[in-house]
């Protein structure tokens, strides 16, 4: 449900909502939302000071109970 | 569902690491002070076009974006749209909506960010549309104009200027007119996330 919700909330910002990837990875320090969006998008995904990633976080956080969420924001095709 | 760790985490853009910096809380104030002055100049809006049909489409748009999210969180919640002079204003009721408003609203000030930003996107316009929560900017709007006008008449009398606590800047905004309606001068001081409003006797 994290993915799909934090899906739709990047969608409805970005210009190019079709390329909106997300996926839930397991890392070694735990589980990562894991956004990929147009490289044209990510400063907006980002915002002004992470000030969108902030908002994006606190939502998606909410709805998983309060817990942490972490929550990378990438560009499509972008190696990590 | 994801089990997450209990860290603030960190936004990751190429190998920068992005963290949440001290700026940040000047920005929002920065807008906070464009917010007001938007308000008092509502004619000079870049489009000028803060109809009413500009402002229903706006609140189209965005009951659009939180009823998507309200399906996919399985949340149950019925949207009011209406305008309120010269801003949409869209509002969830229901009665299981704790997740989409936060401890002290600030899940819900971060869903109307997101919510303007949806609409800014199909618009092109800077949206000020306010979203509403199970009530509770309409609840917490009465609560802090009783506030601002019981520290006012105190004010008044002692002569003494009065230093409340830390405030969103929402929460700011309704205390300094409540003041205002009271005569009195007020300011904000202090940085997000400990910005205080302090109330000024009047003179």
């Amino acid at each position: 449900m994290l993915e799909e919700a934090l899906e739709h909330l990047v969608r409805g910002i970005v210009g190019h909502p079709d390329d909106v990837r997300v996926v839930s990875r397991m890392l070694r320090r735990g589980n990562v939302l894991e956004v990929r969006v147009h490289p044209d998008d990510l400063g907006k995904v980002i915002g002004r000071g992470g000030r969108t990633a902030r908002a994006l976080r606190t939502v998606v956080g909410s709805l998983a109970g309060n817990r942490h969420v972490r929550i990378d924001l990438l560009e499509t095709g972008e190696v990590r | 569902m994801v089990g997450q760790e209990q860290e603030l985490s960190s936004v990751v853009e190429g190998d920068e690491l992005v963290e949440a910096d001290d700026d940040l809380d000047d920005e929002v104030d920065d807008d906070e002070v464009d917010d007001n002055e938007v308000d008092e100049n509502e004619d000079t809006d870049e489009d000028g076009d803060d109809d009413l049909s500009s402002l229903e489409e706006e609140g189209e748009i965005a009951a659009d974006y939180i009823e998507g999210l309200l399906d996919i969180a399985d949340l149950d919640g019925d949207i009011d749209m209406d305008v309120e002079g010269d801003r949409a204003v869209v509002s969830v009721v229901g009665a299981t909506l704790d997740e989409l408003v936060g401890d002290d609203g600030e899940v819900l000030e971060a869903l109307q960010e997101l919510t303007r930003l949806a609409v800014h996107r199909k618009t092109g316009s800077r949206a000020r549309l306010m979203l509403d929560v199970g009530g509770f900017r309409a609840r917490r709007r009465l609560e802090l104009t009783e506030l601002g006008r019981t520290v006012a008449s105190e004010v008044a009398q002692t002569g003494e200027p009065k230093t409340l606590r830390a405030m969103s800047p929402f929460e700011r905004k309704i205390i300094h007119d409540a003041v205002a309606l009271a005569g009195l001068r007020s300011e904000s001081e202090g940085e997000e996330p400990n910005r205080r409003v302090v109330v000024f006797p009047a003179g």
